[in-house]
């Protein structure tokens, strides 16, 4: 296994359908028109040197070593800035551009040290390949010119350095940070010989606005910017193409390699999700995975105020088995059930569920998906038929207009986020709905056309007033309506939000939106051209998640913006695989492709390839569980890297159902909050020590690839297996692939789906089976899956969660860039650097009016408990509302947030919580109790020797 | 009575403002009812301040006056174009001014700048009026024919240029004026806008018809503050008028301009990084293509021509295609306004038919050198332009001509140099100059000029000639055919002339060094 | 508008950066881009009077770089710098577009030409 070394065309390919033939050096080439002259000889295998040329950026032409000559034209134009054109007969090598090409090589050697055996990137540095490929020999300038070679170097980011004494100018980082990142933090400043690469204003990378996505370093061809790691380690030698595991992007990384040891992760150009783009989190935050915190031996106690004792694997496996039978034999068949991960495998997530319905012989499995997205599953498939977003991410280049509700895709999906802004910078407008004034309402060459900041929960009503608008003002597509959506339905819905009572002027005291701007903004909706909508938890984590979903839908479908290229309702998933666990049967009430357990034939063809008798009723769902438990008839429960006690919403009463239990089984990579009331602790492994697939949130099936030994010992599937083994429910599986081949076997959304598809073709996107034999990009292009497309009343009911005297603010939550939800594994790396707690954001009118003052200690109370945390006085966040993250355990964020939860899928509502805030001291009393309990819970018994 | 004192930046430079004064007070002490005009430059540098009235036989001239002469000329009562030993006599008649073809340069120095009546009665908006009886397509065919190339340098045909702009469709265009006249020599530009700014007006305005364009930009470099401020009144007049905005004299056909002033940088000269400029970025030369004639000024198709090119189209479009092909020299038809300037005699704008040798312009018309010594070599082109000895003054003053001499017309500058001059400083100097106005995007520039100011330091310093000699031209080489744009491409042109042509001066440098 | 933020303070402060770019919708990095990039812009006040030397060739083909080494060095500054007391601040400009009368100089934005060794030094040394 070797290096993946990934071609440079030295230029982006052109999409045109004319070919254009040419020469090159004697040897015809037909490319398409628009082509540079540098790729087209890279398609012929001809490399001519460059240095400022990448295939991920605009031609520059500014290192002129690409320089060729074209007959009957003048002089020597840069074969990266030429296009292709009919009859070209190109030169690519004679003695004359090899003198210029020399000529300017041995300019960059004079102002270059001359470290190269020392210097971190030797092996993998361009200018060095590029002095070789021109054969230079000399340097008759000598080394004592001016030159830049005591530049400091710039060590203030965690994740790279950066060296101003090697840098060559190229301006590759800039125009990374322009083009793909879309962040513009990097400049040149100064002109002339004095050119040099400025963070900011010429600060250091840190404090400047870099976002650390990496693509600067990335795009550099020497060693100027540099991963630590490789400048610690060396350069790698083995890779392997892997999907990051932190959010539903779904980015595709070369693991770089020396024996077991990461050396970097590299964002991989054939990603079809990110194509070769990445943030903080996948390009650099996976330190965790050897981080000291790791737990890699199994433990268990019999009370969880004991201390953890390791055990063997073989004891914890039969401890757990023998615990579980004991508790059903005790409290009855459905007194257990499980919990899988949207961060594990399909594969992994497959087996909990199959362990749950078949080893345990009940339907309670659920996922925390229920937290997040169980609306987006709910509300698309009752109106257009499928659980899933309609589109894939590139889609975007052809949106015309964006409309996005409650979603912050700068921090939670930055790698689908600068391709959003890439194509805002194109021209494409922007509708942002949200309380707060996210980075995409206003951010370098971005502005959105229209902010609508709602009131937290009003979002039902919002859409309504769109819908009112889009109706009453006819910018419907009636023939879209007429030929694709269910007739009656329509009318029912068209008279509902035509009703004066839905007008943006009726609820603009509700939603808090002058109506003007309601109007615009569904007119520039309707008739902007490709209409996109994208949006997050802001909509699903509501009392009326899934009407909002709803709401959605409907627009779309009045205005046509479904089933071609550039329109869609497209929700960004947060976690890697939650579109992978939902698909993979992962709910109390549904197989593997959203199949209810009560149909018949579909749980006989689960009933064949099992050979066991499966439960026709659906199960229990995670708050049922723990209400179960407090009722004394739930007692076991077995949760794979997933953390209720942290994400789930009244974290008292999940705490209360948790200690009610007589077994918690916690299996992940930390002990995390939830492990504190578990008394089995199974040591999960991480993506880079296992196989199997994610599925992203453009429905995108990818490998997860094994770059190295499981630190515990097992895969994760593995352990599944082996309590499922111990349980009496036989299972025998040699690799994940043979997962997913009966998974295939059982789900007609996934019949073509195999390793050995994903390893030839990349990706697929599901639907993928004999009438899409590679997958499905575009849903619903000529028909809906359900049929007819079908609109929903969506009347809105204002969450039972209300302000008043008592508690005047809405709390809404939310995550920011470097930290991934509940932070277990970003907490644990540099990414700390960025965000070391979770701030209270308020308006400084409501700060003045209660003495909080930016960085003070506040303390925010709700109905549901009180928390305290430091203030950040912003106007990012309108009045009468504050925001935090949850990243942090001791904020215990969750301590405040209520149980209210979505009528069709429970799906908590965190995104509304009335709250009180006041100056604060420190810590609450609950914090600092937690914080003991935490130390107490945690404690290892030193293992006696073997 | 209406006595013209030039309010010219050289002619200021000069004192003509303390002349304007002290004829104001002279003439209020002698209770004297006068008129002064603030007229532009007739171009005759080395006899600014000069001071003209106006006589039933013509305007008479006097020159170069200082605050002292005043008392003396009211004595001599000049405003009745009497004699004084500064009277110049009829100022049409002074050889150096009799002897052009003033197409372009015909109004400068006689009318008040700022006078829309003056510049009507000497022919302005003839040219307007028949571009917009034409149209577009007559315009770009009356360009074409008349044979009219950029002025700024480059000599590329206008009329193909213009043509490329129209046929690219687009929702908006644009006209951008390179008005960064920033080679050493030159002037013509500046003379224009101060001295007939409406005429760069009705040019800017009859491109916009001719190619679709409705709004236009001025970029004129910060070195020229009269010249900013010319133009920003001329434009207010102009739009006050209606010869801009709505609808351009009433014909319907909307375009208005802007001047956008420069901050320093030479390079914004070359017409991609004057449109990054333009745009508030750092003026980086782009790369070609994509043509500014396609996606220019904001990404779309844009006719970018230099100062002199525009305002020809006036004169073009007044007096007809024909009458501006009919002279010239081979391909280059039309009129070129020559500028004498550094050590010369006679300093200033000589406008004239191409084809008149550089020997005759520097020293028949320019008379020679200020100094009185002998002529040793004349920059052509600005600085980037070929040094030129004695022996090459047969060559003929057109485009082609001077390419043959590895030499380039550019925007028509000739700088004189005496025999005192020292070439091998001259020569780093052309390096120095491209290193200080690098804009640092292309290798062969932004470090080759360096490497050469520094190869030439060690060359003057004795330090191995030969070898740093070999060194500095394969160094010309690359930055010849290796450079992005004209910069690092032409600075060569005034490095290997200089070698080429006066090799002595790089000889035996530890001898020179001590001569000094 | 850095023109007329230069105008109105002499300079244009480091404090100015983000301001102007929070009002273009640009990046800090985009704007220390520009501003450093033209040598106009100034990153710091100068003396209260600002010469303006000419260098360019025609302006040295009359003996302008000797002028200007002499006053210099009677200053003690080199180009670009001012003078201690903060009176005057000596800067290089290429080309006026005054050749023909050169050399020539802008002091404070107001042209000189004709200029000799003794004009330019009680140009710089009366400006007060």
């Amino acid at each position: 296994m070797g290096l993946i070394q990934e071609i440079d065309y030295g230029t982006k390919p052109a999409n045109a359908e004319t070919l254009v033939s040419l020469t090159i050096d004697g040897v015809a080439v037909s490319v398409p028109e628009g082509t540079s002259v540098m790729r087209a000889a890279m398609e012929i295998g001809t490399q001519i040197p460059k240095l400022c040329a990448s295939d991920m950026l605009d031609s520059f032409g500014s290192c002129r070593l690409c320089l060729v000559e074209i007959e009957g034209r003048a002089g020597t134009p840069a074969s990266c800035t030429t296009l292709v054109a009919e009859g070209m007969v190109v030169h690519t090598q004679n003695e004359r551009l090899g003198r210029i090409r020399k000529g300017v090589m041995e300019l960059y050697i004079s102002d270059h040290p001359l470290d190269c055996l020392t210097c971190s990137a030797n092996g993998d540095c361009e200018l060095q390949d590029m002095a070789g490929a021109v054969g230079l020999r000399d340097v008759r300038y000598g080394y004592a010119g001016d030159n830049h070679l005591d530049a400091a170097k710039d060590v203030s980011n965690p994740y790279f350095r950066f060296d101003p004494a090697k840098c060559i100018v190229c301006s590759r980082c800039v125009r990374a940070c322009e083009e793909v990142q879309g962040t513009f933090a990097l400049t040149i400043a100064g002109r002339g010989f004095d050119s040099k690469v400025s963070p900011g204003m010429e600060e250091n990378f840190f404090d400047s606005e870099c976002v650390s996505c990496g693509a600067c370093v990335q795009a550099c061809p020497t060693a100027t910017l540099m991963e630590t790691s490789v400048i610690e380690i060396g350069q790698p030698e083995h890779s392997a193409v892997t999907t990051c595991a932190y959010c539903g992007v779904g980015c595709s990384f070369k693991a770089e390699m020396r024996g077991e040891q990461v050396v970097r992760m590299v964002p991989y150009k054939d990603g079809k999700a990110n194509h070769g783009h990445s943030c903080v989190k996948g390009r650099f935050a996976w330190g965790y995975a050897t981080h000291r915190d790791r737990i890699t031996k199994p433990m268990i106690r019999a009370k969880i105020t004991d201390p953890w004792h390791e055990v063997s694997w073989d004891e914890a496996i039969a401890h757990t088995a023998s615990e579980f039978k004991h508790i059903q034999a005790k409290y009855g068949r459905s007194s257990v059930g499980g919990i899988t991960s949207s961060r594990c495998t399909n594969e992994e997530t497959y087996l909990v569920q199959k362990l749950v319905r078949a080893g345990f012989g009940n339907n309670n499995v659920d996922t925390c998906a229920r937290v997040c997205h169980s609306p987006t599953g709910y509300g698309l498939s009752q109106t257009f038929g499928t659980s899933a977003g309609t589109q894939d991410f590139d889609s975007v280049e052809q949106a015309d207009v964006m409309l996005l509700i409650g979603a912050n895709p700068t921090d939670g999906h930055p790698v689908f986020a600068s391709r959003m802004k890439k194509r805002l910078r194109e021209g494409a407008k922007l509708i942002v709905i949200d309380p707060r004034r996210i980075d995409l309402v206003r951010t370098p060459h971005v502005e959105a056309e229209y902010h609508l900041p709602i009131r937290p929960g009003t979002n039902v009503a919002i859409l309504s007033a769109i819908a009112h608008v889009i109706v009453t003002e006819n910018l419907i597509d009636a023939d879209y309506i007429r030929e694709r959506c269910d007739a009656d339905a329509f009318a029912h819905w068209a008279e509902f939000v035509s009703q004066e009572r839905n007008s943006p002027e009726a609820l603009a005291a509700t939603t808090g939106v002058d109506p003007e701007l309601v109007r615009k903004a569904a007119r520039l909706y309707a008739t902007g051209g490709n209409g996109a909508i994208y949006y997050g938890l802001g909509i699903t984590e509501h009392s009326q998640g899934t009407t909002a979903v709803m709401a959605l839908a409907n627009l779309a479908m009045a205005t046509g913006n479904i089933g071609r290229v550039g329109v869609g309702v497209n929700p960004l998933r947060g976690q890697n695989n939650v579109q992978g666990s939902c698909d993979m049967g992962s709910f109390p009430h549904e197989y593997t492709g959203y199949r209810h357990v009560g149909t018949e034939n579909v749980r006989e063809s689960f009933e064949i390839d099992w050979g066991i008798k499966l439960d026709p009723e659906p199960g229990l769902r995670i708050p049922n569980m723990l209400d179960a438990a407090i009722d004394g008839t739930f007692m076991g429960l077995y949760i794979q890297g997933e953390d209720i006690a942290q994400s789930d919403p009244d974290i008292k009463h999940i705490t209360a159902g948790l200690s009610a239990m007589e077994c918690v089984v916690v299996q992940d990579l930390f002990l995390n909050e939830t492990a504190q009331f578990a008394h089995v602790f199974l040591p999960g492994s991480t993506f880079l020590e296992k196989n199997g697939t994610f599925t992203n949130a453009e429905r995108r099936i990818q490998r997860v690839r094994k770059v190295m030994t499981p630190k515990n010992g097992y895969e994760d599937w593995e352990i599944t297996q082996l309590i499922s083994n111990a349980v009496g429910f036989p299972m025998n599986y040699a690799h994940p692939s043979e997962i997913m081949d009966e998974v295939a076997r059982l789900t007609p959304t996934f019949a073509n789906v195999s390793f050995d598809l994903l390893d030839r073709v990349g990706s697929v996107q599901w639907p993928c089976n004999e009438a899409a034999p590679e997958g499905t990009p575009i849903m619903h292009i000529d028909h809906f899956v359900r049929g007819q497309g079908r609109f929903f009343v969506t009347e809105y009911v204002p969450t039972d969660e209300k302000t008043g005297p008592r508690y005047p603010l809405l709390l809404t939550t939310g995550r920011i860039l470097s930290q991934y939800n509940v932070g277990a594994q970003t907490r644990r790396t540099e990414n700390s650097a960025w965000h070391k707690e979770d701030l209270l954001e308020i308006h400084p009118h409501d700060a003045e009016q209660r003495g909080v003052t930016d960085g003070s200690w506040v303390k925010v109370a709700s109905r549901s408990g009180e928390i305290a945390l430091h203030a950040k006085v912003t106007e990012r966040v309108a009045p009468g509302v504050v925001y935090t993250t949850f990243h942090h355990p001791m904020t215990m964020a969750n301590i405040v947030t209520t149980d209210y939860s979505d009528w069709a899928t429970n799906c908590p509502e965190y995104k509304v919580t009335a709250v009180q805030v006041s100056p604060s001291n420190g810590p609450t009393d609950a914090q600092r109790d937690y914080a003991e309990l935490g130390r107490r819970t945690r404690q290892i018994e030193v293992a006696a020797a073997e | 009575m209406k006595i013209f004192v030039p309010r010219d930046m050289a002619a200021v430079a000069v004192g003509a403002d303390r002349v304007a004064a002290a004829i104001e007070a002279e003439a209020r002490a002698r209770n004297i009812p006068v008129s002064i005009v603030r007229n532009g430059s007739r171009g005759l540098f080395w006899l600014e301040p000069l001071v003209e009235v106006t006589t039933a036989s013509g305007r008479i001239g006097y020159g170069p006056l200082s605050e002292a002469d005043v008392p003396s000329l009211f004595e001599q009562r000049f405003f009745d174009g009497a004699p004084h030993p500064k009277c110049l006599g009829h100022v049409d008649k002074i050889p150096f001014l009799a002897r052009q073809a003033r197409f372009t340069f015909g109004r400068a120095g006689v009318i008040d700048p700022l006078s829309l009546d003056d510049y009507r009665h000497h022919g302005g908006f003839k040219g307007l009026e028949s571009a917009l009886s034409l149209g577009g397509v007559g315009i770009i065919a009356a360009v074409k024919e008349s044979g009219l190339r950029g002025r700024g340098g480059a000599g590329f045909p206008t009329g193909i240029k213009w043509e490329t702009v129209a046929r690219t469709p687009a929702s908006q265009k644009y006209i951008v004026c390179n008005a960064d006249e920033g080679d050493s020599g030159t002037f013509a530009d500046r003379l224009i806008m101060e001295a007939d700014p409406f005429m760069l007006i009705e040019g800017m305005t009859i491109a916009g018809i001719g190619v679709g364009a409705t709004k236009g930009y001025i970029y004129l470099r910060s070195e020229y503050p009269f010249a900013i401020r010319m133009m920003q009144q001329a434009i207010g007049i102009a739009r006050h008028a209606g010869y801009l905005g709505a609808s351009i004299d009433g014909s319907g056909a909307a375009f208005d301009i802007e001047v956008r002033v420069g901050a320093g940088a030479y390079v914004c000269g070359e017409e991609t990084s004057l449109l990054d400029s333009l745009e508030g970025k750092r003026g980086q030369v782009r790369a070609k293509p994509p043509l500014p004639a396609i996606r220019g000024l904001f990404g779309r198709p844009t006719v970018i021509n230099n100062t002199i090119t525009l305002a020809s189209v006036s004169f073009i479009m007044a007096e007809g295609a024909k009458a501006y092909a009919e002279i010239g020299y081979g391909r280059s038809r039309g009129t070129m306004p020559v500028q004498l300037a550094g050590n010369v005699k006679f300093g200033g704008l000589f406008e004239c038919a191409f084809g008149v040798t550089l020997g005759e312009l520097v020293n028949d018309i320019g008379g020679g050198t200020h100094s009185g010594r002998p002529v040793r070599a004349v920059q052509a082109g600005g600085p980037l332009g070929a040094y030129f000895p004695p022996a090459l003054f047969d060559t003929p003053y057109d485009y082609e001509a001077f390419a043959k001499k590895d030499g380039l017309i550019g925007h028509g500058g000739l700088v004189v140099f005496d025999d005192t001059v020292d070439m091998a400083k001259m020569a780093r100097f052309a390096m120095k100059f491209c290193a200080i106005e690098s804009c640092g995007k292309c290798t062969p520039c932004r470090i080759g000029a360096v490497r050469g100011t520094e190869t030439f330091d060690k060359i003057i310093a004795g330090i191995e000639p030969e070898r740093n000699l070999a060194l500095v031209r394969d160094l010309c080489e690359t930055m010849k055919f290796g450079s992005l744009c004209a910069l690092g491409g032409f600075t060569p042109y005034p490095v290997l002339s200089a070698l080429d042509h006066f090799p002595e001066d790089f000889a035996t440098p530890p001898l020179r060094h001590a001569a000094e | 508008m850095l023109h007329a933020i230069q105008e109105e303070f002499g300079y244009i402060p480091r404090e100015a950066e983000p301001v102007i770019a929070e009002a273009l919708n640009l990046s800090r990095a985009e704007v220390h881009g520009v501003i450093t990039f033209y040598h106009d812009f100034r990153r710091e006040p100068a003396g209260r009077h600002v010469l303006k030397i000419c260098r360019a060739e025609a302006c040295q083909s009359m003996g302008s770089e000797a002028n200007a080494h002499r006053l210099l060095e009677r200053l003690g500054l080199d180009w670009g710098g001012t003078t201690a007391d903060g009176r005057i601040t000596i800067e290089a400009v290429y080309c006026l577009g005054l050749c023909a009368t050169a050399p020539s100089a802008l002091l404070d934005g107001e042209p000189v030409g004709r200029l000799d060794a003794a004009s330019l030094e009680s140009l710089a040394m009366e400006a007060a």
